[in-house]
């Protein structure tokens, strides 16, 4: 794979390098020769199907779980050295992990004062949106408002890494659109995340690198454009009968419907306009759309040969 | 360790239902062991009352708070969320443990003290006090190495069985009968020799010499307690 460019932030200085990882189960290997570096300052996505390897390789390289083989280092240091690693980095789990008869403030304090960091309880309850809930005993909070406090003692001290694990499962758009404003004033302070979700849209917008893992193997990584590149646009349209075929070779699906598969999206598009013009044909339904990560999605799941990745 | 602990005590006055099972009846059966007192002084003596009171509050504020409380912090990921935290292992078992473990000491001191003001206090308090912490360590120590058996704090309410049944009725076997007959087995079983120790204590009439190694057995719980905790604990749920 190519290398990919430098996203706006990231510096040249690992936060995590993982070098040929393997987790396993007994008998089950949950995650097979994972190898991935990720800088300062990047968002880097890892994402896969249910059962893919993530939660386990993420639980590694959080510190929480063993490796079978391979090496973990996170700010160069192995992530099972508690007190040198967790004073730097915030976690935010897949399920929120508090104590039902804790206040919400109590609970952000509590966490807070462990983390080795100090930040404000008030300013971060405003910044989930939770201050009206702050004597509110977590056993009376909603999902979505679980995972926003769960998202606030995360961010307490601005943490140089942060683990965001399916974090706006549960979310209002209101309360994601939050989220992500304040994911994004942590990078404005140069903090380097870690996201998995499974809502591709998400990571497509926001992630520097992606990297996809389908049952325990890396199955590629690399920027949006460089993972979607591989893969073709689509044009759609259908024609009335008696309509002469377009230039361009097509597939088509079924009676008048057609699909032009490109890799020139916008010549092809051109091309194809122009013919229409010329000849006076209706393009009915016309779409055109660029490749998007659901397609490499679906294109690795059903792949069953692991692509070499950097 | 010290945030823990204060937010595990809100935790424990918060829980109406632990505050009654774990707190309130041991405290009920301590009095009723008072108020009766010449009744059980018949069957054992004095010092057998203070060893059952010692037991009933090691057993149930004590053992059994603190399994449920480590089981339930367990279930609902408090423990693995504790542990995304800079906070040690060490830092985090002392902290949700030593509210559970103070609150105890203050139970069993308050009806020691009690007991004492109506049928006169012990013969080696410093022994005693020794005593009482000695089997509170070895009953937390079991409490881990139960937690780790234990898949919620329902399930605590069956696991905790063992533990808090045998050792009462230990204290109450070796209170009652002394250890003049199996001897050695009585000091072996968890608990005979701690009982055994409350008793000369209280009673007194035993020399110091005696009385200190019946300390061993006791420590020897603990330590196997610990190796079957670090064995048996577990921080997340079973998958």
């Amino acid at each position: 794979m190519e290398q990919a460019e430098r996203p706006p932030g990231a510096s040249s200085r690992p936060v995590i390098e993982v070098d040929r990882l393997s987790v396993s189960y007994g008998d089950f290997i949950a995650v097979k020769d994972l190898s991935l570096r990720v800088e300062q300052g990047e968002l880097y996505a890892l994402l896969g199907t249910n059962g893919a390897g993530k939660t386990s390789a993420l639980e590694v390289i959080e510190g929480h779980r063993k490796a079978s083989s391979g090496t973990v280092r996170v700010f160069g240091e192995s992530p099972a050295d508690r007190r040198a690693v967790r004073p730097r980095m915030g976690i935010m789990l897949q399920e929120s992990g508090f104590s039902a008869d804790l206040t919400v403030e109590e609970s952000v304090r509590l966490i807070g004062r462990l983390s080795g960091r100090s930040d404000s309880v008030d300013r971060l309850l405003g910044v989930v949106g939770l201050t009206h809930k702050a004597a509110t005993r977590v056993g009376q909070l909603s999902g979505g408002e679980k995972r926003r406090l769960d998202f606030a003692t995360t961010v307490y001290g601005r943490p140089e890494l942060v683990f965001l694990d399916e974090p706006t499962t549960g979310l209002d758009i209101q309360s994601r659109d939050a989220l992500w404003e304040a994911v994004e004033e942590l990078r404005g302070h140069g903090s380097t995340v870690i996201l998995t979700t499974h809502y591709l849209e998400e990571a497509q917008q926001h992630a520097d690198r992606i990297g996809l893992m389908h049952r325990g193997t890396l199955r590629t990584q690399g920027t949006v454009p460089e993972l979607t590149r591989a893969l073709p646009a689509a044009i759609q349209f259908s024609l009335s009968p008696g309509t002469p075929a377009p230039p361009l070779g097509v597939a088509q699906p079924g009676g008048s419907a057609y699909q032009i598969e490109t890799f020139e999206l916008q010549a092809d598009l051109k091309r194809l306009l122009d013919w229409a013009d010329l000849h006076d044909v209706g393009l009915h339904g016309l779409s055109a759309a660029p490749t998007r990560l659901d397609d490499v999605f679906r294109a690795i799941e059903t792949d069953p040969v692991p692509t070499p990745t950097r | 360790m010290l945030p823990i602990a204060y937010s595990e005590f809100a935790q424990i006055f918060r829980n109406r239902a632990v505050l009654i099972s774990n707190l309130i009846m041991p405290l009920a059966a301590s009095a009723f062991f008072i108020f009766r007192r010449d009744t059980f002084a018949q069957i054992g003596s004095l010092g057998y009352i203070a060893a059952v009171l010692v037991f009933t509050v090691g057993a149930f504020s004590l053992y059994t708070t603190a399994v449920t409380t480590l089981s339930a912090r367990r279930q609902d990921l408090f423990l693995k969320r504790l542990r995304s935290t800079a906070a040690s292992d060490p830092a985090i078992l002392s902290g949700l443990t030593l509210p559970v473990a103070f609150t105890a000491l203050v139970q069993v001191v308050v009806m020691l003290g009690i007991f004492a003001a109506v049928s006169g206090g012990p013969a080696e308090v410093a022994l005693l006090v020794v005593a009482i912490l000695a089997t509170f360590v070895m009953m937390l120590a079991l409490a881990m190495a139960t937690a780790g058996l234990t898949g919620s704090p329902e399930q605590a309410q069956v696991t905790t069985l063992p533990v808090s049944l045998v050792t009462i009725a230990v204290a109450s076997w070796v209170g009652i009968t002394g250890t003049e007959s199996l001897t050695l087995l009585k000091r072996l079983l968890p608990g005979g020799s701690a009982t055994e120790l409350i008793v000369n204590t209280w009673n007194g009439g035993v020399p110091f010499a005696e009385s200190l190694p019946l300390l061993a057995p006791t420590l020897a719980w603990v330590v196997v307690a610990i190796v079957l905790a670090l064995r048996l604990f577990r921080w997340e749920p079973r998958r």
